[in-house]
């Protein structure tokens, strides 16, 4: 009873108190009155959930009783309370053997009629002990005798690593009949205990299960040595059937590092059970930092939101991730893999969210192959977030849906073009503003997205490294030749009109080579022409992007350019402004395009610099019609205030004649 | 409101269904004839092909084969027949009667070639301007609009414009940069930023094209482009006398006098006492065109046709008869420009001779010429002793530029025997006589002196009577004396 009461302890505290406040009661004051209100207490809490108590509250409800069998017998006015109280525990458990140094003999012969006339006994035995007892499929502790009711009932007896045995007795009144159980050994069983619990066990690489719960007080030997409660060990994890020969055990935990264990096959035969040393599991973790330049950004981990960016060394659980950065607008998808004891930082910058729309109506042949083609498209775009279309949702819904939500840069609608047989199907990629590109596929063909991959993936540059120099490849030059250099370079020792025979101690043969080497370099870099080395610093040089190139997609480009623009500051910002605008510009927005050109200011004005915004912003009036010639002509004017500015890149061709040609037609 | 009784509902549902049945049915007759046409034209059954794609046209107009049908006639007609007056019809129509079409913008593109083909003059060249720019207003993302900015652009430059004509050469690259169109533009924005006196721009533009394009026909174009540039005009080396050319070749030619190079750059040489003019290829001399005793004069034509006057007339090799040339009896020199005009320089006569492809001649004004060679800007470079300058006429024959003789030069010379010039705006002049003496001059596009050498200084001592530059910024000399070539470097 002690030890039952200190089970108790921690559980409902009240309840418990009560309960052993009722029978203190009675035992040292003879309160019965008192005692009686409490334990009925104790059955009004628990009698209600008798179905879902575990072994201990089940215990108390039925002592429960006893007690209050037993107090209301010695009350005259009570007694006939006792007999209802005797017939409320048979019905909870007809199992339950009263305590006969409590209850009268009297009131016990009571109870064993009360039983007998609706149970029968059944004396069990089992061999081995240490299994389960199943009756009528009901699970039931593995007593030495059940009461049961009359009729038939199935018992069945199992135990790991032995053959099941199946009992079936047919009860009437006064019978009192016996079953007994013995197995037959199949295997040999292996059990584990782990720390902590909710650990993947594995056997020969197949998942047998998790090892969850926690041991019993029966666990303490093996807990205490390792310095552990028992309650820290999981519940036993039973290996009903290890196969003859050796095994490979594996346990797999979030955050810990994978134990794997060689099991002989000394523990498979001859057959036996076997209990393992309790496992513990080391705890595995790393580092992951996340920021990024672009304002707004929430971290999302394996779906968990952790925080605003940056978000620097927090520790995380070894292992693979879906990792998410939210940007207001745009996000960063990425699978990163974190190793126990590294740090992994990452430096993000929000990319273009693409939703697809969905295919419209119109059945083909191939036409399921090609959607599954169109739904796994986001794993192979590299610079798009993929949004797969919503099941059910109608194309036009989705995009009246995502136009007013703004939560994607880019549509793109699949429509099969109507024809005698459908054999083409239009693919139409749109910003949310409008700018479309359509482009024809053949649904049958092996990969009839592999040109729209390609051109998602494909990235303008609006920079490339330079030395400040103008290079040929003349014949008969054994390197590039120096047409042209900056002041600086001129400074640092560069001669013009001479070809550099080696850069970085290595002869660079020709131009493009040259430019290969630049890309791979960070710092300075040593020119040499035949006299002394000149060193010269690696320089940004401004690129206008490419336009109608069949390797871009413009709505993508768009959307890039967008949002490479919340991140990019001075020089760089205006820079994307100029591409932005080159880019409406060909979608023929003039308009949005002046817009932004008005407000693009370069500090540069050699190469493509603000003589070429001028320019452009020229370009663009002239498009709006004759009633902004004089705007226009004004942008010519400026542009020519910039005799370097050039157009496509540094060695493009100068603006100044061409905005002097331009001002020359507006006369 | 008429409501049909039942009875005659189904009838005239029927009879309102039938026009559009008819034009189902229309539709797919077109696509089968339009197919079938294909099919022959692909195994070169080619009157099947155009009988099937001509019924197309005229029993089915309507339907959207029909433009692809005319586009498919007018290319054959070109293409095939070679015959522009046939293909020209088929090109109309889809102008005129499918220009909402996508192969209209084909149409006119094609249009537009066969009239600047049949152009004479600049100012002929108004309507196939107009197809170009019909082009870019109608269909701006069609992918013509890369060409008809490149011949829109050449229009321009003909007709000296040479500001429009680069803006359209570089939107042509700019705008469409995986167009065929774009090599091209961007040799002609080179050579355009030449004209303009942007030598700088010129280079930058010829790197370009060889890094974007490094495998078109245009970018071996611009290596001796830029090569020949770099040498004479940025670093104008000291002419040296590399000797006889081939290397080690001497007495190996039978009285060399003219010299000139073919468009593929294989070396022209008229042996005078052969009496024939012979294409030196590699180490291969072979004999080019028919015999043509007393030639004075070579040109070249485009497709490499060599052409050799006499005062016996033209003797061409693509034409069977000779062309009577006149009374010109001094014949001096002979170019060809742009146009298919022969210009002939005579030093009796007080004018340039014109002879048009279409026959018959006339006279531009210009003072006795010694002699005469074409300039890449479709004009010509005379020299006239006898007001001792070199004139660089443009192509209306107006003097673009006057240079007087020994400009430059620390003593001048009398008299020009011969003109060269490398189509990349450097001109050659073989000089003698006053205190300059013999030798040889090369000036740039703007009249500058480039590099100079007097025959004493290079140790040559034979009779240098014609020049030519090669593609590596050499100048080859034809000694007419010492029956061997020399080159200078």
């Amino acid at each position: 009873m002690s030890l039952l009461c200190a089970a108790l302890w921690g559980q409902d505290a009240a309840l418990k108190d009560t309960f052993l406040q009722a029978k203190a009661l009675w035992a040292t004051q003879g309160d019965r009155e008192g005692a009686t209100t409490r334990f009925d207490t104790v059955v009004a809490g628990l009698a209600p959930k008798a179905v879902g108590l575990d072994t201990e509250w089940f215990q108390v409800l039925c002592e429960s009783y006893n007690w209050l069998a037993v107090l209301d017998d010695r009350s005259a006015q009570n007694r006939p309370r006792a007999q209802v109280r005797l017939q409320a525990l048979i019905d909870l458990n007809p199992d339950f053997d009263l305590d006969r140094a409590l209850t009268s003999q009297r009131l016990a012969a009571v109870f064993d009629r009360l039983k007998g006339e609706k149970y029968a006994l059944v004396k069990l035995t089992y061999a081995p002990e240490g299994g389960r007892l199943l009756v009528d499929g009901r699970p039931g502790t593995p007593l030495p005798k059940k009461y049961l009711p009359f009729g038939t009932h199935k018992l069945t007896y199992t135990r790991p690593g032995h053959a099941t045995a199946e009992i079936t007795l047919d009860l009437g009144p006064r019978d009192a009949k016996s079953a007994d159980f013995k197995l037959t050994r199949t295997a040999s069983t292996l059990t584990l205990y782990v720390h902590p619990s909710d650990v993947e066990v594995l056997l020969d690489g197949q998942s047998l299960g998790f090892a969850i719960g926690k041991a019993g007080p029966d666990a303490a030997p093996m807990a205490l040595p390792l310095g552990l409660r028992p309650e820290d060990l999981s519940a036993p994890f039973i290996i009903p059937e290890l196969p003859a020969g050796k095994h490979r055990l594996e346990l797999r935990a979030p955050c810990f590092r994978t134990r794997t264990l060689e099991l002989g096959a000394d523990l498979a035969t001859p057959l036996a059970d076997h209990t393992l040393e309790p496992i513990r599991m080391e705890p595995s973790k790393g580092t992951l930092s996340v920021s990024s330049v672009w304002p707004g950004g929430e971290l999302f981990l394996a779906g968990q939101s952790r925080g605003l960016l940056p978000v620097m060394d927090i520790p995380v659980c070894s292992g693979p991730y879906d990792l998410l950065v939210r940007f207001p607008s745009g996000g960063f998808s990425q699978q990163i893999t974190v190793e126990e004891g590294q740090s992994v930082r990452l430096e993000v910058r929000p990319k273009p969210r693409l939703a697809f729309l969905g295919l419209e109506a119109g059945d083909f042949t191939g036409r399921a192959r090609f959607l599954a083609q169109l739904e796994t498209l986001g794993d192979r775009l590299q610079q798009l977030v993929y949004l797969p279309a919503r099941p059910d949702e109608p194309p036009q819904e989705a995009l009246v849906r995502l136009k007013a939500s703004r939560d994607t840069e880019l549509v793109l609608i699949a429509r099969p073009v109507p024809d005698q047989v459908i054999h083409r199907v239009e693919l139409s990629l749109a910003t949310l503003d409008g700018e479309e590109e359509r482009l024809l596929v053949k649904p049958l063909e092996q990969d009839p997205l592999d040109s729209l991959v390609a051109r998602l993936n494909a990235v303008p540059r609006l920079q490339q490294p330079g030395l400040g120099l103008s290079i040929l490849d003349v014949p008969g030059e054994p390197g590039p030749w120096v047409l042209a250099a900056s002041e600086s370079a001129l400074k640092a020792g560069l001669q013009t009109g001479k070809p550099l025979l080696a850069v970085q101690g290595k002869p660079v043969p020709t131009v493009l080579e040259l430019r290969q080497l630049l890309e791979a370099t960070k710092g300075p870099v040593s020119l040499s022409q035949g006299g002394a080395t000149a060193i010269l610093p690696i320089q940004t040089e401004a690129l206008e992007v490419s336009l109608g190139s069949p390797a871009l997609s413009y709505p993508a480009v768009l959307a890039q350019l967008r949002l490479h623009y919340a991140g990019a500051k001075s020089d760089d910002a205006n820079l994307v402004k100029l591409n932005l605008a080159l880019v409406l510009m060909q979608f023929r927005r003039y308009d949005k395009a002046i817009e932004l050109l008005r407000d693009a200011r370069l500090s540069t004005t050699r190469g493509v610099s603000q003589g070429t915004i001028d320019y452009h912003t020229g370009r663009c009036f002239l498009h709006l019609g004759t009633s902004y010639q004089s705007e226009a002509g004004q942008a010519f004017r400026q542009a020519l205030k910039y005799p370097q500015s050039t157009l496509l890149g540094p060695d493009g061709p100068l603006v100044a004649p061409l905005a002097r040609q331009a001002l020359e037609d507006l006369k | 409101m008429f409501v049909l009784s039942p009875r005659f509902r189904f009838p005239a549902a029927l009879l309102c269904a039938l026009p559009v049945m008819a034009q189902a049915q229309d539709g797919d007759l077109a696509e089968r004839l339009y197919h079938s046409g294909e099919r022959a034209y692909a195994s070169k059954a080619y009157k099947e092909a155009l009988d099937a794609w001509n019924q197309l046209v005229q029993t089915s107009p309507r339907s959207e084969f029909a433009p692809l049908a005319l586009l498919r006639l007018a290319r054959h007609h070109l293409e095939i027949e070679r015959k522009p007056e046939a293909a020209m019809p088929y090109l109309d129509r889809l102008r005129s009667e499918y220009l909402k079409s996508p192969e209209a913008a084909e149409g006119m593109l094609l249009r537009g070639l066969l009239l600047t083909k049949q152009a004479r003059r600049p100012a002929e060249l108004k309507d196939a301007m107009a197809d170009f720019n019909r082009i870019l207003d109608l269909f701006p993302d069609a992918p013509a609009g890369g060409e008809a900015r490149l011949h829109l652009g050449r229009a321009w430059r003909d007709q000296g414009q040479w500001g429009r004509a680069l803006h359209l050469f570089i939107d042509s690259f700019r705008l469409h940069p995986g167009s065929p169109a774009a090599p091209g533009a961007m040799l002609e924005a080179a050579e355009t930023l030449d004209l303009m006196g942007d030598l700088p721009g010129c280079l930058r533009m010829l790197q370009r094209l060889r890094t974007e394009a490094p495998q078109s026909p245009e970018a071996q174009e611009a290596i001796w482009r830029m090569a020949v540039r770099v040498k004479h005009r940025l670093q104008k080396p000291p002419l040296r006398n590399e000797g006889p050319w081939p290397a080690g070749r001497v007495k190996w030619l039978k009285t060399p006098t003219l010299l000139a190079f073919a468009p593929d750059g294989d070396l022209l040489i008229f042996q005078n006492d052969l009496d024939r003019t012979f294409r030196l290829h590699g180490s291969d001399l072979t004999p080019q065109g028919p015999t043509a005793p007393g030639t004075r004069a070579l040109a070249v034509a485009p497709t490499g046709a060599v052409w050799m006057l006499s005062k016996n007339g033209l003797i061409r090799e693509d034409t069977p008869a000779a062309q009577p040339l006149g009374a010109l009896g001094a014949i001096t020199g002979a170019a060809l420009d742009g146009w298919g005009n022969l210009w002939v320089a005579d030093a009796k006569t007080p004018a340039l001779t014109l002879f048009p492809p279409e026959g018959g001649s006339r006279a531009v004004a210009s003072p006795a010429a010694n002699a005469l060679a074409p300039l890449a800007t479709g004009g010509v470079v005379i020299a006239a002793d006898a007001d001792r300058k070199l004139l660089f006429l443009d192509p209306d024959g107006q003097p673009r530029l006057v240079v007087p003789y020994g400009k430059d030069l620390p003593a001048p010379f009398k008299a020009v025997t011969a003109l060269a010039t490398d189509g990349a705006g450097q001109v050659a002049a073989l000089v003698e006589g006053g205190d300059f003496g013999e030798g040889v001059v090369i000036l740039g596009p703007d009249g500058a002196v480039l590099r100079q050498a007097t025959f004493k200084s290079l140790a040559i001592s034979g009779r240098i009577t014609s020049l030519a530059f090669d593609r590596s910024g050499g100048l080859i000399l034809c000694d007419r004396r010492n029956d061997l070539l020399i080159r200078l470097n």
